[in-house]
């Protein structure tokens, strides 16, 4: 791929916790329509590592590029910069005192970007496109995990990012809403959009991703296509973790 | 105590009580108005970056939390005039209702901000995250999300929080603020009809916080929905 088309730049990225070093250095770029998945155990780092490039958590050292604007800048306009990059959470964090719709609108509205005429119809085709048109004015609490985490999605298209970043998108919902949860990120990642994806759902990396990254104790221990990380694994550690997750 | 009697003590000391009562509920409804703004302010500094905002918030409300009300009346009426005068406006002086809802709000303000606190508090932060990470600004993402939430959580403590205020203001009985109990005090001093008066002083306030729980329990009852 070539250079020009590089979405996210991280060179160096580090995050302690008090003494609790949790990346050690991460390097990687991410280009324009590429689907990274990235795997690896629990406290390994793969979560902090994703909420650094939002800046929903504060990088220790090291810098973050995103579309050539750095955002580890501490004079970097980061409400500006979170405009372009959706994020979707492990447990849905819908706005229990707005309706689906008012969810979806809240943003653009908000934000001035659209009228509110605006924001509501493309509420109304976001909700049909994650299957849901039918629970626009419904409150979040009436919907299941499911539908909770595909309006939730919905709410990040609103801004119309160019970058999606999913948090464990699944990991909070029973084994029957799985499902339903990736065939919405399947299908946006088929439509080109560029995603980093924090998951434990082995099949989907295997199936969707353009590359696989293998985190534990705060480094890339491992990265390439799914044959080759997941197929092929070279590292030890790699080998170990999929061995257990299989 | 036959019903005649009961319903004779009141008729005689209904103009006593009366005036007691607006005189409580007066104390009452000021000393709230202006607490639930200062709990707010207070609130709001507790919660800043700035140390010094939160240092201020914090000695207000241990101060409060650490003395009686009894106390904090009769320093208020009688002890801090006396500093004042010593000090800065030797013609200072402060009225018995003055006094009484100074202490109220100083009261309430303290209790109130501890309540807001605890509602802001217990907003997840995956609601701030959710709206942060979407674009909308700090103080946006308190003004639609965090703070809409918490109002609904707080709202049956603060209910609460006035029937607490509405019994407190009886305890400025003790440096002769007109209130409802003095009324009473006075009543039963001419005719020594204790059971009687003080039982229609109970009911009285009964009503008026039967009517408080009401709100506060139809209130929760619509968070839940």
């Amino acid at each position: 791929m070539d250079k020009n088309n590089i979405k996210i730049h991280v060179e160096g990225l580090t995050k302690d916790f008090g003494d609790n070093h949790v990346l050690r250095g991460i390097d990687i770029d991410i280009h324009a329509g590429e689907v990274v998945c990235v795997i690896g155990p629990s406290g390994s780092g793969k979560s902090t590592f994703l909420r650094c490039l939002n800046r929903l958590e504060e990088a220790t050292s090291g810098t973050i590029t995103i579309d050539g604007a750095s955002i580890t800048d501490p004079k970097a306009d980061v409400d500006k910069i979170r405009q372009h990059v959706g994020m979707v959470f492990q447990q849905f964090n819908l706005f229990p005192h707005y309706t689906v719709k008012q969810n979806i609108m809240f943003a653009p509205v908000e934000l001035k970007l659209k009228s509110k005429e605006e924001a509501a119809a493309t509420a109304e085709r976001l909700l049909a496109r994650v299957g849901l048109a039918e629970k626009i004015d419904a409150k979040p609490r009436s919907l299941s995990g499911g539908q909770q985490q595909r309006v939730a999605i919905a709410r990040a298209l609103a801004m119309d990012p160019d970058i999606m970043l999913f948090d464990e998108p699944t990991s909070a919902l029973d084994p029957e809403m799985v499902g339903e949860v990736l065939d919405v990120m399947r299908e946006l990642a088929q439509q080109g959009m560029t995603m980093v994806v924090v998951t434990h759902e082995m099949g989907f990396a295997r199936e969707v991703a353009d590359r696989v990254i293998f985190v534990d104790e705060g480094v890339i221990q491992e990265e390439g296509t799914p044959a080759e990380v997941m197929g092929n694994p070279q590292n030890p550690r790699t080998k170990s973790f999929l061995s257990k997750v299989l | 105590m036959d019903p005649t009697t009961l319903v004779n003590t009141l008729v005689a000391a209904w103009p006593l009580l009366w005036t007691g009562l607006q005189m409580t509920l007066f104390v009452t409804v000021v000393s709230l108005v202006v607490a639930m703004p200062l709990g707010v302010v207070t609130c709001l500094m507790n919660l800043s970056k700035f140390r010094a905002l939160r240092g201020i918030a914090k000695f207000y409300i241990w101060l409060i939390r650490g003395t009686p009300m009894l106390v904090q009346g009769f320093y208020i009426y009688l002890a801090m005039p006396q500093l004042i005068q010593a000090t800065i406006a030797p013609d200072f002086r402060i009225d018995v209702v003055t006094a009484s809802v100074v202490t109220l709000i100083l009261n309430a303000g303290a209790y109130a901000s501890e309540i807001f606190r605890g509602a802001i508090q217990s907003v997840p932060d995956g609601q701030t995250e959710a709206s942060r990470s979407l674009g909308v600004s700090h103080f946006k993402t308190m003004q639609k999300i965090v703070i809409p939430q918490a109002v609904r959580i707080c709202l049956p403590s603060l209910v609460n929080q006035c029937i607490i205020t509405l019994k407190d203001s009886t305890i400025m009985y003790a440096i002769g603020l007109p209130e409802i109990m003095n009324q009473a005090k006075v009543y039963v001093g001419r005719t020594f009809d204790s059971l009687a008066t003080y039982t229609w002083v109970a009911v009285i306030f009964l009503i008026i916080i039967s009517v408080l729980m009401i709100v506060s329990s139809q209130l929760e009852k619509r968070m839940r929905a």
